[in-house]
């Protein structure tokens, strides 16, 4: 048992390498026209799938960093002890146990990298680590695999003398090397630790090839090696199990040799009772930092200032020339470059750098130990004074985000009780840290869907597949990690997976770059992008995607315009008169929710509100662009307009979710209700319009339901009844204001309602929403009137949907009570 | 770069005669469309220049001797589905650049297409270029020039190859354009209450193009 405490010191946890990725030669292009994609971020993608590996004797990795010249940073879990450093610090042979333990550990681990499709290629006595508990813990497994097997990268992977045979003689571009590399590099190790001494110790590169060459005519390797370490007597007193186990993998001929799975399940192991002595336990304190997942310490210590470059600076590894100092002296019309001297910094030196985490422990000294460990329900909010900072400042503050990511690792864990909880959490702001999986529970994604995902046949080719190809090269590719091949081909398995799967729908341009922010989101769970896209193209955008899509986008484009008039009776006018309607500027803002419109980082903190929202939610982030456009459109022509949209100024996206929301409380829901939602269940008396009805009007439809709900909430509204005097004095809404008026009183542009007491009311109620009633055969008046009030710029007009008729059967009609 | 050629906004030069017309860009997905305007408008090339979703507009003024020519330029989706909205597009249009990518034969071939449909369908008269774009990668080319000239020829198009990337006869294929185009009777200041009208028809038979 080992106890938390605040002050206990703690050591440094991450160390970070450097490397370069090869330099394509001169600016050549691919096949596809655009230029070769940098082998930094080819292997920036294929990184990613190093994250996800997981295993008690691999270290994990954190984080991958693409900088200039094709540098990459890696940064990783580390200990500073490790094989290496054991066998020089013993002076006796270190136990045969212990030795046989570790292999045991370090076979299981191999196993579990070949299980995943990995390569270690990289083993030496330097990169078996050991933890504070003498675990083994393989490094470096991952650079094998994320440069494409050495293929982008210029130096070759491997140290000498643990490097297989095989692998010196074959040319590594067309040889990918299989797991049995590993069991050769192993056995050389095992037979250094176990015969306590090095294997050619002074003897030079050329020389060392030249003895793994020579190899080759001998009858038993092994004990070759044995004596040119000079020690054969200890190695033929070793027990005969461990030699065949040894002769297993150091063996010339691949075929024989064995691979790390047959070598773990080797007799030799179930010899010996080592379980006992490896664990070498810890008692002392331990900080709570400690406790929490290495991910989030390393997020935390970026928040806190943590940079990694600096780290290399320091150690040299990374030196800033002056620029003038890289200009090449030739440049050929192709391309190619001649006479810049090579950056000293370049060469390849994997030393290894520990980053202190001094500045995250003093950042969070204040926090108790119960900070670390809250019950949930007993969370206070946090203060006032954090909520009341602006998101992009909340988002970079240690402090809080550590709150955030310690309260939501509890209710993600504890996902799908809690839903409640997660919820009013989600509203104050989502930390980027969980944000992939904040909108996968938001989107009701459940855990079974990786199998569905499996069961979809992505590969066969399909007619989209040449309109994808075009579309996913430029598809949000400034982004590194988007334009990598892996993503590429993410990208195109989600979409295909998305189209095989819905066969009512096609592929529309602007899917790709909805597709992209779930698949940068969930980068190694393609399952759970495609479930996502799923779930947000049911939600958002039903039927959007269907072969002839027109209704439903025309759909959302009116009532888009709707809302203007509702909420902006002066713009909408302006727009009105200007011709410049929102089918000219606003297909791609509903048909990819906006992420054909923004950058990444902007569609993170929309979408992030845009989720809690329902499916009307997008007209309201539409509405909100406008407004902050809003002077520069009302003082601009046609012309003018449209090029504001074709090349959209500044949008401030956290102002415009809190517009959003603003409009989105004071609407009430059936100002904004589609007929191609999805919904549960339509009401007899919803205002379930087709488009040629739609079209008609400028003001939108209320229903029943909703002027009931007014009556109920201290939202101000007023019911303006156009009907004669007549039928409104024997049965009208109580409260309601008799405007009595004619369809061809319309007629006449310059009508205007006379001065009289209910035009008095009429303009001391403007700002509530006016409700204009009539029966449902004067619809065309009901229109006119609607469009009259609008035009003189009153706010929050709208029709009452079914006439007075459809208040018949809810009984509140009666005698009016006159002025 | 195009702004070289064509000098945009001359300063302090009372306007002689403006004309203005309405250009529509045509075309497959991804020849470069939104590519030959960006670099006809702003003078740059973005190697991944995103796809048009709906469509585009921007405006540019070239000046031939004492004429200024205000193009407005639609730039449409080329997804094939977007098809019904190109008429809205089209429509009204004085002339059009239907644009292919001289490594791609089927391009080429969807180029002829919307030739024959502008031909059926747009304004009589209208002025057609088409545009084999793409000139840069003339080491992977696979519509041949011959092929396309003679067919231009035969369509009574202007023909140029183009490269938006290096920019070669991007404000060439402009400048033949605004010289075909007829100068008189469109001309002058009156152009903007003219073009009004036209949007305002544009927008009307949205209704009645893609239902």
């Amino acid at each position: 048992m080992t106890c938390n405490c605040v002050d206990a010191p703690v050591p440094p946890l991450f160390g970070v390498q450097t490397l370069f990725a090869a330099q394509h030669t001169s600016e050549s292009c691919g096949a596809n026209g655009l230029p070769l994609t940098p082998n930094s971020i080819t292997i920036l993608g294929y990184a990613q799938k190093l994250r996800t590996l997981n295993h008690p004797n691999l270290v994990s990795h954190l984080d991958f960093i693409r900088k200039q010249h094709g540098r990459i940073i890696l940064v990783s879990q580390y200990f500073n002890r490790s094989l290496w450093t054991e066998s020089k610090n013993y002076s006796l042979l270190i136990p045969l146990e212990k030795v046989l333990s570790w292999t045991h550990r370090i076979l299981s681990a191999l196993s579990y990298l070949n299980d995943n499709g990995l390569v270690h290629r990289f083993l030496t006595p330097q990169y078996i680590l050991l933890d504070d508990e003498d675990n083994v813990k393989l490094f470096n497994y991952g650079i094998y695999y994320m440069t494409n097997s050495g293929k982008n990268i210029t130096f070759p992977i491997g140290k000498l003398k643990y490097t297989a045979p095989e692998v010196l003689v074959l040319d590594r571009a067309s040889n990918k090397s299989g797991p049995k590399t590993d069991s050769w590099s192993l056995g050389i190790i095992i037979l250094e630790l176990l015969l306590g001494a090095q294997l050619w110790p002074t003897l030079k590169l050329s020389q060392i090839i030249r003895k793994i060459l020579s190899l080759t005519h001998c009858t038993d390797v092994v004990m070759r090696l044995a004596r040119e370490m000079g020690r054969l007597t200890m190695y033929q007193s070793l027990p005969s199990e461990l030699k065949d186990f040894l002769s297993k993998c150091i063996c010339m001929d691949v075929t024989k040799r064995m691979c790390p799975k047959e070598l773990y399940d080797h007799k030799i192991f179930s010899l010996y009772e080592y379980s006992k002595i490896l664990t070498n336990k810890c008692y002392s304190c331990k900080h709570p930092l400690r406790q929490m997942k290495l991910n989030q310490v390393y997020y935390l210590w970026k928040l806190a200032g943590g940079d990694v470059e600096w780290a290399l600076k320091k150690k040299g590894l990374l030196r800033n020339e002056s620029s003038i100092l890289l200009i090449p002296r030739l440049i050929i019309l192709e391309g190619t470059l001649y006479g810049n001297a090579r950056n000293q910094s370049c060469l390849l030196d994997l030393q290894i750098i520990e980053l202190s985490l001094d500045l995250l422990v003093n950042r969070l000294q204040h926090l108790k130990i119960t900070d670390y460990d809250p019950l949930i329900d007993q969370i206070k909010d946090c203060d006032d004074t954090i909520d009341k900072l602006p998101l992009v400042i909340r988002e970079k503050d240690t402090e809080y985000q550590f709150h955030r990511i310690v309260l939501f690792d509890r209710l993600l864990s504890s996902y799908p009780f809690k839903l409640d909880k997660l919820l009013i959490e989600a509203k104050k702001d989502i930390p980027p840290y969980f944000r992939g999986e904040i909108w996968a529970c938001l989107l009701n994604v459940c855990s079974d869907t990786e199998n569905t995902y499996l069961s979809i046949d992505k590969e066969t080719a399909g007619v989209t597949d040449r309109q994808i190809e075009v579309d996913i090269p430029r598809c949000h590719q400034y982004n590194d990690l988007l334009s990598s091949s892996v993503a590429h081909k993410k990208l195109k398995r989600v979409l295909k997976a998305w189209l095989v799967s819905h066969p009512e729908y096609v592929y529309w341009q602007g899917l790709d770059s909805l597709c992209a922010p779930f698949v940068y989101l969930n980068f190694c769970k393609e399952h759970v992008a495609y479930a996502c896209l799923t779930a947000f193209v049911k939600k958002y955008l039903n039927d959007v995607f269907l072969r002839d899509n027109s209704a439903v986008i025309r759909e959302y484009l009116i009532k888009l315009f709707h809302l203007i008039a509702f909420h902006d009776p002066q713009l909408a006018n302006h727009l009105d008169d200007k011709g410049f309607i929102p089918d000219l500027f606003a297909i791609p803002w509903f048909l990819t929710m906006f992420s054909h419109v923004f950058p990444m980082h902007k569609i993170f903190h929309l979408w992030d509100k845009l989720l809690l929202g329902d499916s009307s939610y997008p007209l309201f982030v539409g509405l909100s662009i406008l407004s902050q456009l809003r002077s520069t459109l009302l003082n601009s022509g046609f012309n003018e307009c449209i090029l504001l949209f074709s090349d959209l100024p500044e949008v401030d996206i956290e102002k415009c979710v809190l517009e959003s929301s603003k409009f989105n409380d004071v609407t009430p829901r059936s100002i904004t209700f589609r007929k191609y939602e999805l919904r549960t269940e339509t009401r007899e008396h919803d205002p379930c319009l087709i488009y040629e009805v739609l079209q008609k009007e400028f003001s939108p439809r209320i229903s029943v339901y909703d002027l009931q709900e007014l009556k109920r909430s201290s939202q101000k509204f007023l019911v303006v009844d156009a009907r004669e005097q007549g039928c409104y004095i024997e049965k009208c809404i109580p409260g309601s204001l008799n405007i009595p008026i004619k369809e061809e009183d319309f007629e006449d542009e310059n009508f205007d309602l006379a001065p009289s007491p209910e035009l008095s009311a009429l303009v001391n109620n403007r700002g509530s929403v006016l409700i204009v009633v009539d029966n449902l055969h004067q619809i065309n008046k009901v229109r006119k009137f609607c469009r009259f009030l609008v035009k003189k710029e009153y706010p929050k007009v709208c029709s009452l949907h079914g006439g007075i008729e459809a208040l018949q059967t809810f009984n509140i009609l009666g005698p009016a009570i006159l002025f | 770069m195009a702004n070289r050629a064509v000098p945009q906004r001359p300063n302090g030069q009372t306007p002689g005669k403006i004309c203005q017309f309405k250009l529509v860009l045509l075309g497959e997905s991804s020849v470069g469309k939104s590519s030959l305007v960006l670099r006809f408008v702003k003078g740059q090339f973005h190697e991944y220049q995103e796809s048009t979703i709906g469509a585009a507009f921007l405006t540019q003024t070239i000046h031939l001797n004492d004429v200024a020519v205000k193009f407005e330029i639609w730039d449409t989706a080329g997804q094939e589905r977007y098809h019904s909205l190109a008429p809205m597009y089209y429509r009204g249009a004085q002339a059009a650049i239907v644009v292919y990518d001289i490594t791609n034969q089927d391009t080429f071939e969807r180029a002829k297409n919307w030739v024959k449909e502008l031909q059926r369908q747009a304004t009589p008269g209208i002025v057609i270029a088409l545009a084999g774009n793409k000139l840069d990668l003339n080491t992977m080319r696979s519509v041949q020039t011959d092929e396309s000239q003679t067919y231009a020829y035969e369509n009574g198009l202007l023909f140029m190859e183009t490269s938006a990337k290096t920019s070669a006869n991007v404000t060439e294929i402009f400048k033949a354009i605004a010289e075909k185009l007829p100068k008189n009777e469109t001309t002058n200041t009156a152009g903007q209450g003219r073009r009004l009208v036209e949007s305002e028809g544009a927008n009307k038979s949205l209704s009645s193009c893609c239902k």
